[in-house]
């Protein structure tokens, strides 16, 4: 198991290696000139001469990706070209809002998801089965900007039952300390807030978890389905064991291992998600900041972010393959 | 009796009069949440040039002169309680309030003016690139600064003294980015002029020694690419403008839908600007009000570059001046918020005047036409395919109405589009356009922030790339006007300017908006400001 540990993550450098200098070379190839974003109206060609020196965009590309390339090496991922604040100070305050909203949405869809998944599976070709597989078509297909401002509308705006920006009340000013709001304000003792947080993600998780939700009730209404139909659950039953008992040991114990690894792979799917479904809730989390980073060609926060994430990703990836092993023995030896 | 009766009436129907007349008091307490739209970028004030960092810092750091509440133009006395000119117009004086302390504690008074004019003229080099103002204004730094010194003449008096006459000097030093930030904190902060990493100077990134002033509120908290707050400041020295509220959030909120959406749900309190579309569903919701900012302070204009056939014929340019449909340009994408261009810059700035620009006639355009002696009337035309602008709500929608009018009188136009920072500022700057879309939004009401800065300054000595429009004789007015030792002299100059830009029609004006905010009902105190100079002291909330 070691093995295939080090043999994965060993294979995950030459990608990290690709990844930089395609990300260099993509944020350099873009239209534009980072002068504009930072001098906006104020920009002389005096001006835009002096940043580029000392932004070190004067530079020969390849002197510029060298030293890129050294400083992420040493843990300087840069600073914002806009405000100059540092990129991983930045991405540390950010990257718990991003979280709490993936995992928000994860509960979302994966509490939601199995059990529709099931329910259509036992129901399978009737009503509620072409409903459920309808709704799943639905949510695979709707883009998640779109559900989102249509919640905001509904929830927030016509039905005022639900909060549409940020991730607490600004009116209270709680000041985080770890930046997942939901311990701090329990840990604050503030039970009022501890709600007003929750009140704050039902919306954006139901946006950002609407795509996986459609995935895994379909996986596991798929996966129901074959497993139901294999001969040791037809045996289980014919031995007069109970339907409830049946499903719990016999199809769904089967039927877990797709299920697993599409939850996980949903992981990266949800920080991608993040992206727009924190623009859309003026969320304070990584997503956002991207989007306004790419606004104003802010290259070091763009690269750096999407580097970071990958490495995300990268690791995720990692921990549902070892889990995948872990759960079916098979795979290790593949 | 009857005397009586009519007494009582009189008594009845004055005493209504005062009721409604009567302003309602004003109730303290709670948290103003304004949406922004967009995030701070420093909060060092000589350190930021944008319009978000502008618009928080005024409120806690205070300048030596400022403007009026609602006035774009008109000086009053902050910090100085007066001032005056020498004979030269080269020395002002300005005489301080006593008595004014700093947030941080410690005294305002004539050192710490010099200490922070000091500053402006000796930025370290590497700081530059953030302080657009200071160098505009002063003409650059060090040997460069039209700064000559700045001295306390005792512990309440200062003398700034200038090497040039400058008639814009005391409407510039209205700008936030002059406020005057506590010593102790600016060396605390490291904004002392002894770092030149801006990374390093925590007094413009948040931390210590950031945004010390004099002001109604004072800095608590940047949670950056969210939020800035501040809080009252109990202590404040103009004890009739304590502010009202305990404190502001200043939340960014890019999208003008969520801004709507915001005030809607009742999570916004105060949208500072809002889309011109949004205006009539404001209206219509009985929770919100809509904010009139009164007069404008930008312009917006089809630009133009004189080396390019037929725009080069100043004919042509007056034809499609004639050209254009003003009014449905205003009705359609304005939604009203915005009147005809009487001028290259609105009618706020100081020595405007109305230059009688031709309005719509298409007989009128024609006849331009025939005379201008042009046979190829193809023009390549550009607007930006991604962004809104306060003076150009929908750059699309804009364009095909005037490419409409221009191919109307006879034009050829050839559409053309890009994103607005992914090439097209950089082409139309460097020339590479024929005739695009842009406009100016004002950094202070002189003349020559949008007749020369944004327009039709020289660059270098020569006419700017943008343009490409010579003028000899309009350059020299210009810079006449800005040497000017007196306001009669520098009014006579830049009416000269006015009306040799007139006479050359280098580009045409369209319309000068006049951006709206919109805000929740219960928000009572606010003045609106075309230049966005808006004291958020004098705000209430009328709730429970």
């Amino acid at each position: 198991m070691g093995r295939y540990i080090v043999r994965r993550l060993l294979a995950a450098i030459p990608v990290l290696i690709g990844l930089s200098i395609l990300l260099f070379a993509y944020i350099r190839i873009l239209p534009g000139d980072p002068c504009v974003a930072i001098l906006g109206q104020h920009r002389t060609p005096e001006a835009c001469a002096a940043l580029r020196e000392n932004l070190g965009l004067d530079l020969p590309l390849w002197q510029q990706y060298i030293s890129y390339l050294l400083k992420t090496i040493s843990g300087d991922l840069g600073a914002s070209v806009v405000n100059s604040q540092p990129f991983v100070a930045e991405f540390l305050t950010r990257f718990p809002g991003t979280i709490e909203l993936t995992i928000g949405a994860l509960i979302f869809s994966i509490g939601v998801g199995i059990p529709l998944g099931r329910l259509a599976a036992r129901k399978v070709g009737g009503w509620l089965d072409g409903l459920i597989t309808g709704v799943s078509l639905f949510g695979v297909s709707i883009p998640v900007f779109v559900l989102g401002l249509a919640l905001v509308v509904i929830f927030g705006v016509i039905l005022g039952w639900l909060p549409t920006q940020g991730r607490i009340d600004a009116r209270a000013r709680f000041d985080a300390t770890s930046g997942i709001l939901l311990v701090d304000t329990l840990f604050a003792g503030r039970l009022d807030l501890f709600v007003d947080v929750v009140r704050h993600l039902i919306l954006p998780s139901i946006a950002l978890g609407s795509i996986p939700l459609a995935i895994i009730t379909r996986i596991t209404r798929a996966s129901v389905i074959e497993v139901a139909n294999e001969d040791y659950v037809r045996t289980a039953r014919s031995k007069g064991l109970k339907e409830k008992t049946v499903d719990n040991r016999h199809v769904m114990r089967n039927a877990w291992l797709p299920v697993t690894t599409v939850v996980g792979l949903q992981v990266g799917g949800l920080l991608g998600g993040a992206v727009l479904t924190e623009t859309v809730f003026v969320w304070n989390g990584v997503g956002r900041w991207v989007v306004d980073a790419i606004e104003n060609h802010d290259y070091p926060i763009v690269q750096s972010t999407i580097l970071v994430f990958a490495v995300i990703f990268l690791i995720v990836n990692l921990i549902v393959d070892v889990g995948y092993a872990l759960l079916n023995p098979k795979i290790r030896y593949q | 009796m009857k005397n009586l009766r009519i007494g009582a009436i009189l008594g009845a129907l004055l005493m209504v009069a005062a009721a409604c007349s009567s302003t309602p008091a004003a109730k303290e307490g709670g948290t103003l949440i304004v949406a922004l739209p967009g995030d701070i970028v420093r909060t060092d004030t000589a350190l930021t040039d944008d319009s978000n960092s502008s618009y928080v810092i005024q409120q806690v750091v205070e300048t030596l002169v400022g403007l009026e509440p609602g006035s774009t133009s008109k000086v009053v006395p902050v910090l100085a309680e007066s001032y005056t000119v020498s004979a030269d117009a080269l020395t002002y004086t300005f005489k301080l309030r006593s008595g004014v302390k700093f947030h941080d504690g410690t005294d305002f008074n004539a050192d710490a003016v010099v200490y922070n004019y000091n500053r402006f003229i000796n930025i370290p080099t590497a700081l530059q690139d953030y302080t657009y103002y200071i160098g505009a204004v002063f003409g650059g730094y060090g040997a460069d600064s039209n700064l000559e010194s700045a001295t306390a003449v005792d512990a309440s008096t200062v003398a700034i003294k200038l090497k040039k006459a400058s008639s814009n000097f005391i409407l510039t030093q209205t700008l936030p980015v002059f406020g005057i930030q506590s010593p102790t904190a600016l060396a605390l902060g490291k904004g002392d002029n002894t770092e030149s990493d801006v990374t390093k100077i925590t007094g413009a990134q948040g931390g210590a020694g950031a945004m010390v002033g004099t002001g109604p509120f004072k800095f608590d908290k940047w949670t950056v690419g969210d939020s800035v707050e501040i809080v009252k400041n109990a202590t404040y020295w103009d004890t009739a403008h304590i502010a009202h509220v305990d404190a502001i959030v200043f939340r960014a909120v890019a999208e003008e839908a969520q801004r709507l959406n915001g005030l809607a749900a009742g999570e916004i309190d105060l949208a500072q600007t809002i889309a011109p579309v949004d205006a009539a569903t404001i209206a219509a919701n009985k929770d919100l009000q809509l904010i009139d900012r009164g007069s404008s302070f930008n312009t917006f204009q089809i630009s133009m570059n004189h080396n390019y056939v037929p725009v080069s014929n100043p004919k042509i340019r007056e034809a499609i001046a004639y050209a254009i449909d003003y009014d449905y340009l205003i009705k359609t994408f304005y939604a009203g918020a915005a009147v005809k261009a009487t001028n290259w810059m609105p009618a706020g700035v100081l020595f405007a005047k109305d230059l009688a620009l031709p309005s719509y006639d298409v007989a009128k355009a024609k006849a331009l036409i025939a005379e201008s002696g042009e046979t190829d009337l193809t023009i390549d035309f550009w607007y930006p395919n991604d962004v809104t602008r306060p003076y150009m709500p929908d750059p699309k929608g804009i364009f095909e109405a005037i490419t409409a009018n221009l191919e109307a009188v006879g034009f050829t136009i050839v559409p053309n589009n890009a994103p607005w920072r992914g090439g097209y500022l950089d082409d139309e700057y460097a020339g590479k356009y024929e005739m695009w879309l842009l406009g100016w939004t004002g950094d202070w009401a002189g003349p020559d922030n949008f007749l020369k800065t944004a327009f039709f300054g020289y660059v270098g000595g020569e006419p700017s790339t943008e343009f490409a429009y010579k003028n000899d004789a309009l350059e020299a007015a210009m810079n006449a006007a800005l040497a000017a030792g007196t306001d009669a002299e520098a009014k006579t100059q830049w009416e000269l300017a006015q009306d040799l830009i007139r006479a050359d029609m280098p580009t045409v004006p369209v319309a000068n908006s006049k951006p709206q905010a919109a805000a929740s009902i219960d928000l009572k105190g606010f003045i609106g400001s075309a230049g966005l100079n808006e004291p958020l002291n004098l705000v209430w909330l009328d709730r429970p």
